[in-house]
């Protein structure tokens, strides 16, 4: 089978349309990257678990309709409803559009927009280039000092508006000696043909703490691209968990680089999956000095015919000495028909280190259920509740405490989506 | 109460049970007593209904409800109850939320309404107190790292808070000091009530002298080979089981 090509001609010319500002530049640059590489097939190392022929489609139908911007639709209520189930200071961009009415400004926190300074950073990465050659807008985010509530970064989507694609990038700066806490929600509704692409990146300084969310739970059949790329300065400590409990075609790239010694990373994920959807956790950290430490944890929770990948990559670089990295997966399969990728990696270039990689995938403990329904609790009940077991810890350790509540309920409630179609 | 007639049960090619009878009437306690492999802990399986064991002939029902055709959680909300042999932990599953999600599972089934917050902590503090567990127990993963006395009370306490039709004990006695048996004892007698059956599944007649039955079964080749008194289990103390095997046999 022929891979799916992006259209560029079409690119090309929307990329042209959009009005000439202080982004053209950047959106020129990117369009070049384009042209040039294109985006990954899955002939790509990389990309062998994930085709991106879904989100090429729907973006070469979009390009091919004249990209057009969102004209309907109403989120208010499906923006409310978010943004009152955590206490957060909220910035949300909805349909790709940037909505500034549910931020309680704070002194601690300084917000620009893109178009009205200065054009982002764009890693050289195909889809940050996509994101780059589209993007209208985005917000850089400097944070000084500790706020009182996390900061909320709602990526909101109505595939019935008429956008089919959205964009979205912003930056994140955590000013050295600053704690926050940060989640980012995606969401999105409508019409079967979405695709969100978004892309985050996060500076955080010198003995700087963030606890960093990622709730991802977009409607079954959408698709989501998301790059979060994070440095991690001298004795600071980054720790986030992403949560992703819907969506069709996801797949997560989370770059961190360790850069500065005394870095202390967890980077924690749960995955629920069932018919029809495919997510792909694809995580790298860069050990460049030592010593500091990386401790991943992703766990899956798999049912129906679903695919899903987890990729652990550490690089130790040479001489980062000191490095403590370990890498954990374990999948609770629920099908016969649910297939999860499983692929720890470590490479290593220094002497000093301490590494170590485990993955485990099984089936529900068949005993501990007939011990539970002897009891009278039935069926359905007793697998959610093994399954809620197995996902608890995860749960418990989400590293912003005012966003426990939602996510436990969040993932309570697929859960008993997800355990209804066990089919073996 | 339970009525078992020419029961047959295999798991895999192994046929466990070999027409098996046995009639329990509310009030009784019953002791199934046999060597190693007789088939006891099988009958107390297929009678909580695990899938891995097959019934292949005979009949047993349950205040006249077909026993055979009921899921393992209508079982239990009909007031059947099995302690196991070995209580399987599962960690991250707390045992409070068990305790009450098993309870309102038979309340419901009886029509009743959930039981309150308050109540069910009272209830189960009382419950805890009689068998001498500490009520930190209740916030801890169901079995996870308890001692083998430790789950065995567990199993009692979980019996104490459904207040089953018919409780089958397996080997309730294995793995308990002196003084963790004389507890869980004392927690099942307190339990004997005129509406409710007890079956003891032991290998020794070790639990007999703190629990005493009304009748005493020998289980051999997966059929009762001997029912009597009590005094049936004291002699086999003495003798053994190979005296009554060879007599089953010729």
């Amino acid at each position: 089978m022929k891979p799916a090509m992006l259209s560029i001609d079409s690119l090309k010319s929307a990329v042209l349309r959009l009005p000439d500002d202080v982004l053209s530049a950047t959106r020129a640059a990117a369009l070049a990257n384009l042209d040039e590489h294109g985006l990954p097939t899955v002939q790509h190392e990389d990309w062998k678990y994930t085709d991106l022929r879904p989100a090429i489609d729907i973006s070469n139908r979009w390009l091919a309709d004249g990209a057009a911007r969102p004209t309907g639709g109403d989120l208010s209520e499906a923006i409310v409803s978010v943004t009152g189930s955590i206490d957060a200071d909220w910035l949300v961009i909805a349909n790709g559009a940037i909505d500034m009415s549910h931020f309680n400004s704070s002194p601690g926190i300084e917000i620009e927009r893109f178009s009205e300074s200065a054009a982002p950073f764009v890693m050289d990465r195909p889809l940050a280039d996509l994101n780059a050659a589209l993007l209208q807008d985005g917000l850089r985010v400097q944070v000084h000092a500790a706020t009182e509530k996390p900061l909320g970064l709602l990526i909101i989507d109505d595939a019935n508006s008429g956008a089919a694609v959205t964009q979205v990038n912003v930056e994140i700066m955590v000013a050295p000696g600053c704690d926050v806490e940060i989640v980012e929600y995606q969401t999105s509704s409508g019409r079967d043909d979405h695709y969100a692409n978004s892309v985050v990146t996060l500076d955080i300084g010198e003995a700087a703490h963030t606890g960093y969310v990622r709730i991802q739970e977009r409607r079954i059949g959408h698709v989501q691209t998301g790059r979060l790329s994070v440095s991690v300065g001298k004795d600071a400590r980054f720790a986030m968990a992403s949560y992703d409990l819907g969506g069709g075609l996801v797949r997560n790239d989370v770059d961190i680089d360790l850069g500065a010694k005394g870095a202390d990373l967890v980077c924690n994920g749960l995955y629920l999956a069932s018919d029809g959807q495919h997510i792909d956790n694809h995580i790298r950290i860069d050990h460049r000095v030592g010593p500091a430490s990386s401790s991943q944890e992703f766990r899956g929770i798999l049912n129906g015919r679903c695919r899903c990948v987890w990729n652990g990559k550490a690089i130790v670089h040479k001489g980062a000495d000191g490095t403590d990295a370990k890498q954990a997966n374990h999948n609770l399969l629920l099908s016969d028909n649910a297939e999860i990728d499983a692929k720890p990696e470590l490479e290593i270039y220094a002497d000093d280190v301490k590494c170590s990689h485990g993955t485990t995938v099984g089936q529900l403990d068949e005993a501990a259920l007939f011990y539970l329904r002897s009891r009278g609790l039935g069926r359905h009940e007793a697998i959610q509740a093994l399954t809620r077991a197995f996902a608890a810890d995860l749960v418990g350790r989400a590293p912003v405490s005012a966003a426990k509540t939602a996510i436990a309920a969040l993932v309570d409630a697929r859960l008993a989506e997800l355990t209804l179609e066990r089919t073996s | 109460m339970l009525e078992i007639n020419n029961l047959t049960a295999r798991i895999g090619d192994a046929e466990i049970l070999r027409g098996l009878s046995l009639s329990v009437k509310a009030g009784e306690v019953h002791a199934i007593m046999g060597p190693n492999g007789s088939g006891k802990s099988t009958l107390a399986q297929v009678i909580a209904g695990h899938q891995d064991y097959v019934v292949t002939g005979g009949t047993a029902t349950f205040n006249g409800k077909n026993l055979l055709d009921l899921e393992p959680e209508e079982r239990a909300r009909e007031g059947v109850f099995l302690g196991f042999q070995y209580p399987v932990e599962i960690p991250g599953v707390n045992n409070a939320y068990l305790l009450k999600a098993a309870v309102n599972a038979r309340r419901q089934h009886q029509g009743l309404g959930e039981i309150d917050a308050f109540e069910f902590l009272k209830l189960a503090r009382e419950k805890m107190a009689m068998l001498g567990m500490d009520t930190k127990f209740l916030n801890r993963g169901v079995n996870e790292g308890f001692s083998g006395g430790e789950k065995k009370r567990n199993e009692i306490l979980q019996m104490a808070m459904l207040e089953p039709k018919l409780a089958i004990l397996d080997e309730t006695d294995s793995g308990l000091d002196i003084d963790a048996l004389k507890a869980v004892a004392e927690g099942v007698n307190s339990l004997r009530k005129p509406d409710r059956a007890i079956v003891l599944v032991t290998h020794y007649q070790r639990l007999l002298d703190y629990i005493s039955p009304d009748f005493v079964h020998v289980l051999s080749e997966g059929r009762i080979i001997r029912s009597g008194d009590r005094t049936l289990a004291l002699e086999l103390e003495e003798k053994g089981y190979d005296w009554l095997r060879e007599a089953a046999n010729g």
